[in-house]
C-alpha cells in the first residue's frame, strides 16, 4: 500500500485481494448475490448492460494461441475515502458513513438519478431498471438483514455492512472487541483460496495490514486520488 | 370594468377552493396514516390478564428479545406448559385447546412491524436497558396488542440523538445502523 499519503486515519475497514491466489472460480460473485439479495437479470438484460452484479470478475486476456493466458481481477465498490459518487447525489442517498468510514447507499432515499454511477470510475454501481422477482423457491434464500431493492434504485457493494454490524453487535453483547477475522464479507468467506481478506486497518496486527505491506500492493486507478479501501496484490507468478 | 371585477372574484374563489381541497386531501392522508388497526389474530390473547393480573414478564413469552433480532412469538408448547392445567372456559381458551389437540402452531400475526428497508434488532436495545414499554406502549394494560402510531424515523431518532457522548452519537445516527 502506498503508505504515508495521509488518508489512513480515515480508514477502518480494508479488503486485500491477492491476485496470485485468485483463479477466477466465481464463488465470490455467487456468494455476494446470495448474501445481498442481488437480482438475477438474465442473459438478455445482461447483454443490454443491465446486469446487477455488485462484484464482477474482470478478465484480461494476454497472448495468443498456445500462449493465451487469462488474468482475473475481482472488482467491486472500492469504498473510496474520496468518493466521486458522493458529492453528485442530490438527495444524500450515497454518503460516507462516519462510523464505519465506508460509502453507504440508502435505498429509501435514492430517487434514481444515476449521477453516482456516471461518476464512478470503477463501474461498481448497478441500477434496478425493473422490479426483479425471485420465483418460489428462490425467494426463501433472501437475506432478511438486507433490503430487497425496488425498481429505480441504485445499489452497490456495501462491504457486507450487515455482517460488520452483526459482528460489532455480537462483540458488544459479549463485552469484548471485534477480533481480527471476525468480520468476513460473503465474498471473502466463499473464496476457496483465501484470495480475499478483510479486516480492520486500525489494528496494527491485523492480517490486512500485514498483507498490504507487500511490495505487490496496488490500488485501482490510484492516480485519480479516490483513495480506495480495496488493496490488490499484483499477480503474475502463477498463470492459468 | 364589471366583467374584470367578476373574473378576479372568480379567480380568488378558485384559489380558496384549491387551498381547501388541498387541506382536505392532506387531512385525509393524515387520518389514513393514523388509522393503523391491530391485525386480526387467530385467538384473542389477553395481554392484560397475563402481564398485569398474573405478573408475567414480557420476556417469558418473547424470550428472544434479549438474544436476537426478533423478539419472537410464543410456541404452542410454551402456552400449553401452563394451559394444560387450565380449564378452557372462554372462546379464546377453547381455540387454544383446538390448536393443541391438532398439534398445530398458532399462526400469530406480528403487530409491531417495520418496513423492509429498516433493520431493527431487539438485542442492543434490551441490553442497553430500554424498557419494552418505551417502544411498544403499555401492552400490559391492553387486551389485544395494538401498534404504536407514527413509529417513523424521526421517532427512532428522538432517542438515538440523545446519546451520552460523541462516539455513541456517530454510531447511533449513522445511516448504516438501520438501513442496510
Amino acid at each position: 500500500m502506498a503508505g504515508g499519503n495521509g488518508h489512513e486515519e480515515h480508514t477502518k475497514w480494508v479488503m486485500v485481494i491477492d491476485l496470485d491466489r485468485c483463479n477466477g472460480c466465481g464463488a465470490c460473485v455467487t456468494a455476494c448475490a446470495m448474501e445481498n439479495n442481488v437480482a438475477f437479470t438474465g442473459e438478455e438484460e445482461n447483454a443490454y448492460g443491465r446486469g446487477m452484479h455488485w462484484l464482477r470478475l474482470q478478465r484480461y486476456w494476454e497472448g495468443e494461441g498456445d500462449e493465451l493466458r487469462v488474468r482475473f481481477i475481482p472488482t467491486m465498490c472500492q469504498q473510496c475515502s474520496n468518493a466521486p459518487c458522493e458529492p453528485v447525489c442530490p438527495v444524500y442517498a450515497t454518503l460516507h458513513s462516519e462510523a464505519e468510514e465506508i460509502n453507504l447507499q440508502v435505498y429509501n432515499r435514492c430517487i434514481g438519478t444515476r449521477y453516482c454511477a456516471n461518476n464512478c470510475p470503477y463501474i461498481a454501481r448497478t441500477f434496478n431498471w425493473f422490479d426483479y422477482e425471485w420465483p418460489e423457491p428462490l425467494n426463501f434464500h433472501l437475506n432478511p438483514d438486507v433490503t430487497v431493492r425496488r425498481r429505480g434504485i441504485m445499489e452497490k457493494c456495501t462491504f457486507c455492512i450487515q455482517r460488520i454490524r452483526r459482528a460489532e453487535e455480537n462483540a458488544k453483547a459479549e463485552g469484548r472487541e471485534v477480533y481480527d477475522g471476525e468480520v468476513q464479507p460473503a465474498c471473502a468467506q466463499a473464496c476457496p483460496t483465501e484470495a480475499i481478506v478483510f479486516g480492520n486497518w486500525r489494528d496494527p496486527n491485523s492480517r490486512v495490514r500485514q498483507l498490504a505491506a507487500s511490495q505487490r500492493a496496488f490500488k485501482l486507478e490510484e492516480a485519480l486520488g479516490t483513495e480506495p479501501k480495496v488493496i490488490y496484490l499484483a499477480g503474475g507468478r502463477h498463470e492459468f | 370594468m364589471a366583467e374584470a371585477k367578476q373574473s378576479s372574484v372568480v379567480r380568488v374563489a378558485v384559489r380558496v377552493a384549491g387551498v381547501v381541497l388541498a387541506a382536505l386531501v392532506l387531512w385525509g392522508a393524515m387520518l389514513l396514516y393514523q388509522s393503523q388497526q391491530p391485525p386480526a389474530q387467530p385467538l384473542e390473547f389477553n395481554h392484560q390478564r397475563h402481564v398485569q393480573d398474573l405478573g408475567m414478564s414480557c420476556l417469558f413469552c418473547h424470550s428472544n428479545a434479549q438474544r436476537g433480532v426478533s423478539a419472537g412469538l410464543p410456541s404452542l408448547t410454551k402456552c400449553m406448559a401452563c394451559h394444560n392445567n387450565i380449564e378452557p372456559t372462554t372462546p379464546a381458551l377453547q381455540t387454544l385447546q383446538a390448536y393443541a389437540e391438532k398439534g398445530e402452531t398458532i399462526p400469530w400475526v406480528p403487530v409491531a412491524m417495520q418496513p423492509d428497508f429498516v433493520y431493527f434488532s431487539h438485542r442492543p436495545h434490551v441490553n442497553a436497558g430500554v424498557a419494552c414499554e418505551t417502544c411498544h406502549g403499555e401492552v400490559g394494560q391492553m387486551t389485544v396488542a395494538e401498534p404504536i402510531k407514527n413509529q417513523n424515523m424521526g421517532w427512532c431518532l428522538s432517542c438515538h440523538k440523545n446519546s451520552v457522548d460523541a462516539e455513541h452519537f456517530v454510531k447511533l445516527s449513522d445511516c448504516a445502523t438501520c438501513h442496510k
